[in-house]
């Protein structure tokens, strides 16, 4: 089956007062139809903009975007605003990670559901409350009826990322973006959101592209991971062969980096050194070899490709597939000697 | 709610007592006329003037004229006599209101229909040539002092005296009953005079909002699910961009209907404002007290108004 | 802004834009015949037209409504168009006629009783609507010493009278040197011969007050009379059938509007009263935009705001408009008065070292330079003609003299050395000054400060609204400043005992309400004016007073620097009329819609 969503060779920069910021620099994914695509990265890596630029929300007059996003083969990037706005919110929808400040204060969530309908489909008033009534059901909210009738600040976290989950789903849209949905919650709701998000894929067959920093919620739920850097993918692949056998050293050190529960409580925790590179100014050649353990000389001047080592698994990085193996053993078995 | 309603009103209570005690003791601490010597004249003896003094109540202790005040005051609604020419200051007033509420509610109206549409299109194009250019000529426009732009706008469109004969000049404001058309040629000067600070700083502020608020995440949410730039725009932002707006508006309302001095000074509209300027430069002081009181009261019904307000347009907003 | 000068009367507010630049202005056209008391000459021959409208335009509002409190130019000119004292005056000239006297009073030989017959046929205006009798005027008088009413001259003009009360009555007292023994005689019987009795039945406290009709209002604690008087002249202000004024032809600063007098005749009158209705429109702050107003045509007189300067410079030198306006002496002058019972000032040496430093024509540029005035070298203005300005020495009499007036600073220091100052030069503590807050009122002040910085006197000043100045500092001698440079005096008629003897009389000297500002008290000049108050005979009087003003002059005590002069502005519609008698306002009983 073709993937319902192909993004190719993306490139997106934004013009600032400081210089020009490279925010993404030349993203291919593909997202397959029915499942789950989890896009993980520190901040700064181009994760959130690659799916603002999916969605049309980087039209700004300061963004220069390039490349080719094709939902079902249409390219979203050169169609006009009008048709765009009809895709947005019908066929893919996003979610975003604060509840909160995400849904307008003064109008009721109901009210909110129901514009969301009546934006795509000419439905009374009567019917739109009754899709957003039923919605709201879909999402396990109790008392959805009068649930409806209810403001945003008057709800718990987790009601009201339900809520937002409705809202995007209500159109049944055959991609659902979900940017940090869970950071800003509590962790025992988290697990319930993502459950919920998983629960409502299988029902309605949404793809969903899930971006996070936390490689947790990444192992809950994807299907396939892509690992980005500094505005590139340096990694890609099933979750399985992501987490069993990584091949790119900032992948090892996001690994390493989670803290653990079975080491002793002195145990220091291992970050990645050094700090985030700029943007605007990014590293020549790979953009990760200033923090990296086994920087060449090479790494510096070459910018490496994305280039499979393995059927579904792509990496970027100059290693070599035997270094990379022999180096992750090792620290696999660094691990097992800690614990 | 009720409870809240019932301990604003008490407090407003109070508080119009302590601004009627205070405008006592500013009047009596600070160097002014004797309304007594102004009144009795120029070769008046000193008897005369002990005598006028007496008939007056001034030569009795503060705090007793005050009470003697607060009593005609509370128990028979009775504002005072002007000392001036001995006419009732509450009948005054209240033959004033129509002029200084017609000023008030016009120049509310332009300020508003001017400010909010100007404000918007900034905020939606900003630092665009047409931003600049509206954000400039509001500085102007707060900047001009009143008096003065009351003088250019006569100087230049007054049925009289202005190089073209457009609008009703200074003094020819008539009542809305007696004649329309002249009500309304009279009033045009004055209201776009007395609405262009506040028409520029209504824009501003409204720029200064919507900016703000379409880089709320919400805005985006509303993007998102496809609605039309313009329902964003005003459905979403300016919702929630004007609910300060229209409070301020209902504050600067309250304390338009005390008075706007300058405007009717330079217009010549006999409103609240005029009166009280009057009062003052003839250090009469029932209706300097009477003037202050009635401005008391239109602020603070005005705040309470726009307190309840604010919790219709803002449901995070309970008492 | 606003000026006011207190006087015997009010003078009218002199008020100035704040805008307005204070330059000098050189001399006034040459060509205005108008310029320092020029009048309009013969009036047109065409018979003038009866009908139309006049307006006239003010910024304040009558001091008082009830001509029997009436103390203010500005109010004097709807006063004098509605009710009829005794005598009264015709535009053009100081000079008293009869106007509800059918002929001038009669004086005794021993100046103690004075007879007056009034005309039969005047009638009150609706509702009272019957005819004048000397009970009226008798009733009129006697009211205004009623604190109800609390007339602010009958004590100085009318307390002679025999049975006069002495202290403020708390009833209309019944005064028995005013008796009537006809309906048409009144005769007046005083304790002593005066030399103004005669002058002061031109006031408006002498216009008939019907007593049945007004004692309800005049009953209250303050009387409310104003508010439903009647009239007897040419106009009344508008009124509703029970006779109230208030709200319908009387709406405080706002407006007054008068009407034709149905029960007026002609026939006992020599008033024109060509227009049908005066409108009296108030509330206009702004002096340009009056003058705009008047020179548009869509009003037609000032009633009491000159021009500012800058207008003033505009008309003359524009001729379609040069020929609207006139400048009408005040009668008064303006002067600086030093505080003689303190030091420095109680000091002759001082005092005349101070009127020889003073540049009178800086003084006077303040106030718009020479369009305003003359600069006064005594008190008796140029109006006054053989009334007292000649006898006094007319433009030659100036003790204090300098090159163009703009002070002499070696006679100054000289004076200062012969006080006992070894440089000329001051060495004392700090004066005080207590002066207007704004022009110009307070750059008069000003310059009084720089002048005397050189003769080494540090001015300390404290700066008040104008009112303020006057009730709280300078017209309470004790807390009266050593130096009150905004003060001046208007005359209450042409008579020079009402310009120099409540102003310079040491027995005139109160404890509130003071209008003796230098608080002169010189036993030997008190006893002159005190004489003089009781010459009957005209020329004996004018000569003593004009000896008095140059008595009081050389005291130095207080220094005149202007005699000023109103500039009155008429639109092209209508015939002007501006009274010489009253500083220049318009006398809308003369003026014609053309």
């Amino acid at each position: 089956m073709a993937p319902v969503l192909e993004i190719r060779d993306l490139h997106v920069t934004f013009r600032t007062r400081d210089g020009i910021v490279q925010a993404v620099d030349g993203v291919s994914l593909d997202l397959a139809r029915g499942g789950t695509l989890g896009i993980v990265g520190e901040s700064g890596s181009g994760k959130s903009v690659t799916g603002l630029t999916v969605m049309g929300l980087t039209r700004l007059p300061n963004a220069t975007i390039s490349g080719e996003v094709l939902l079902d083969g249409e390219d979203l990037l050169r169609l006009h605003d009008d048709r765009l706005r009809e895709i947005r919110g019908k066929r893919i929808a996003m979610i975003f990670q604060d509840p909160l400040s995400s849904l307008h204060p003064l109008y009721k969530v109901g009210w909110q559901i129901e514009e969301a309908i009546r934006a795509h489909e000419h439905v009374s008033p009567h019917a739109a409350r009754a899709r957003a009534i039923e919605a709201l059901r879909s999402v396990e909210i109790p008392s959805p009826a009068e649930f409806v009738d209810r403001y945003p600040h008057e709800l718990s976290g987790g009601m009201r990322q339900r809520a937002m989950i409705a809202m995007a789903l209500v159109l049944g849209p055959d991609v659902l973006i979900a940017d940090e949905p869970t950071t800003a919650l509590d962790v025992t709701v988290q697990a319930q959101i993502l459950e919920l998000i998983a629960s409502l894929q299988r029902e309605f067959h949404t793809a969903v592209l899930l971006i996070t920093h936390d490689l947790g919620v990444i192992a809950e739920t994807a299907d396939e991971v892509a690992v980005m850097y500094a505005g590139r993918v340096v990694e890609q692949g099933p979750l399985e062969t992501i987490l069993d056998g990584p091949e790119h050293p900032y992948t090892w050190g996001l690994l390493r980096s989670i803290p653990r529960l079975d080491v002793p409580r002195t145990a220091r925790l291992r970050p990645i050194e050094g700090s985030p590179p700029s943007l605007i100014h990014p590293p020549s050649g790979c953009h990760f070899h200033p923090r990296c353990p086994y920087v060449m000389p090479m790494c510096r001047s070459m910018d490496p490709e994305l280039l499979p080592s393995d059927a579904d698994h792509l990496v970027a990085c100059h290693l070599s597939p035997t270094e990379k193996r022999r180096i992750w053993r090792g620290l696999q078995l660094e691990e097992a000697a800690a614990s | 709610m009720t409870r809240y309603l019932v301990r604003r009103l008490l407090w407003a209570l109070a508080m119009l007592v302590a601004v009627s005690a205070l405008t006592f003791l500013i009047f009596y601490t600070f160097p002014s006329a004797d309304p007594a010597a102004l009144r009795a004249g120029r070769q008046a003896t000193p008897a005369l003037i002990a005598q006028i003094r007496h008939q007056l109540g001034l030569d009795q202790p503060v705090y007793v004229q005050f009470g003697t005040y607060m009593k005609d005051l509370v128990l028979h609604g009775d504002l005072g006599y002007s000392y001036q020419n001995n006419v009732s200051v509450r009948s005054e007033i209240f033959s004033r209101l129509p002029a200084t509420i017609s000023l008030t509610v016009g120049a509310v109206v332009i300020w508003l229909a001017i400010g909010i549409p100007v404000g918007v299109i900034s905020a939606v194009r900003p630092r665009s040539k047409l931003d600049r250019a509206v954000m400039g000529a509001s500085l102007v426009g707060i900047s001009a002092p009143v008096y003065f732009l009351g003088l250019i706008a006569l100087f230049l469109f007054a049925s009289d005296i202005g190089r073209v004969h457009l609008f009703g000049g200074a003094g020819s404001y008539v009542p809305l009953t007696q004649n329309p058309r002249q009500w309304f040629s009279s009033l045009v000067l004055p209201w776009f005079v007395l609405a262009a600070a506040f028409a520029a700083f209504y824009a501003r502020m409204v720029r200064g909002n919507l900016i703000e608020v379409l880089g709320e995440d919400y805005i985006r949410t509303a993007r998102a699910k496809g609605l039309s730039e313009r329902r964003v725009v005003f459905r979403h932002g300016l919702r929630a961009a004007l609910t300060p707006v229209v409070t301020l508006a209902g504050l600067d309302i309250g304390i338009l209907l005390g008075g706007a001095v300058l405007t009717e000074t330079v217009f010549n509209i006999p409103g609240v404002g005029r009166f009280a300027y009057d009062a003052i430069i003839n250090s009469d002081l029932p209706a300097i007290q009477g003037t202050v009181l009635f401005g008391a009261v239109f602020i603070i019904v005005a705040n309470l108004i726009v307190d309840i307000l604010y919790a219709f347009l803002d449901p995070r907003v309970r008492y | 802004m606003t000026t006011i000068v207190p006087s015997g009367r009010r003078r009218r507010l002199l008020v100035v834009a704040t805008t307005a630049v204070l330059v000098g202005v050189a001399a006034v056209a040459a060509g205005s015949s108008r310029a320092a008391g020029g009048y309009p000459t013969a009036p047109a021959t065409k018979k003038l037209q009866r009908g139309g409208t006049i307006t006239v335009l003010s910024a304040g509002d009558v001091d008082h409504i009830d001509p029997g409190q009436a103390y203010y130019s500005f109010t004097y000119e709807v006063t004098y168009a509605t009710q009829r004292p005794l005598l009264a005056f015709r535009p053009k000239s100081v000079q008293q006629y009869p106007d509800l006297a059918a002929a001038m009073p009669k004086v005794s030989s021993d100046g103690r009783t004075v007879t007056v017959h009034i005309k039969k046929g005047v009638r009150f205006s609706p509702p009272v609507n019957r005819a004048v009798t000397s009970a009226d005027v008798k009733y009129a008088i006697e009211r205004g010493f009623d604190t109800s009413v609390a007339n602010g001259y009958a004590a100085a003009y009318f307390g002679d009278l025999v049975g006069a009360p002495k202290s403020p009555a708390h009833r209309i007292p019944s005064i028995r040197g005013i008796q009537t023994p006809n309906s048409t005689t009144l005769v007046f019987k005083l304790q002593h011969p005066s030399g103004v009795f005669v002058g002061a039945l031109g006031l408006p406290m002498t216009a008939p007050v019907p007593a049945s009709y007004a004692r309800k209002f005049d009953n209250q604690t303050q009387s409310t009379y104003g508010l439903h008087q009647v009239a007897t002249g040419p106009y009344m202000i508008k009124s509703d059938a029970s006779g109230n004024i208030n709200g319908v032809g009387y709406q405080p600063n706002k407006l007054i509007e008068l009407v034709r007098n149905p029960n007026w005749s002609a026939k006992t009158s020599w008033r024109p009263a060509y227009a049908n209705q005066i409108d009296f429109k108030e509330g206009f702050q702004d002096p340009t935009v009056l003058t705009r107003q008047i020179l548009s045509g869509s009003a037609d007189a000032n009633g009491d705001t000159p021009p500012p300067p800058a207008e003033l410079r505009s008309i003359m030198s524009n001729s379609s408009e040069k020929g609207q306006l006139f400048f009408t002496p005040t009668g008064g002058s303006r002067y600086i008065a030093l505080n003689t019972r303190k030091a420095p000032f109680n000091r002759f040496d001082v005092r005349k070292a101070v009127a020889y430093v003073l540049d009178r024509n800086a003084l006077r540029l303040t106030r718009g330079g020479a369009i305003d005035g003359r600069i006064a070298t005594h008190f008796i203005d140029p109006s006054f003609k053989n009334l007292g300005f000649t006898q006094a020495g007319g433009f030659s009499f100036n003790p204090f003299p300098s090159k163009n007036f703009s002070g002499n600073l070696g006679l100054a220091k000289s004076w200062m050395r012969k006080a006992g100052f070894r440089n000329g030069l001051y060495t004392g503590p700090e004066v005080t000054m207590v002066s207007d807050n704004t022009p110009p009122g307070s750059n008069t002040a000003q310059v009084v400060a720089a002048d005397l910085a050189k003769i080494g006197i540090k001015v300390k000043t404290v700066s008040v609204t104008h009112a303020t100045m006057y009730t709280r500092f300078c017209g309470v001698p004790k807390n009266e400043p050593n130096i009150c440079p905004n003060v001046g005096w208007l005359p209450d008629f042409h008579q020079p005992q009402t310009v120099l003897d409540v102003t310079f009389n040491g027995k005139n000297i109160t404890s509130v309400n003071n209008s003796n500002w230098p608080l002169l008290n010189v036993r030997s000049i008190n006893n002159e004016m005190n004489r003089a108050e009781r010459i009957v005979n005209p020329s004996a009087r004018y000569e003593l007073w004009g000896k008095i003003d140059q008595q009081v002059t050389r005291t130095a005590a207080a220094i005149p620097w202007l005699w000023e002069q109103y500039p009155s502005l008429f639109s092209k519609r209508v015939t002007p009329a501006p009274e010489l008698w009253n500083g220049g306002g318009p006398d809308v009983t003369f003026m014609a819609v053309k």
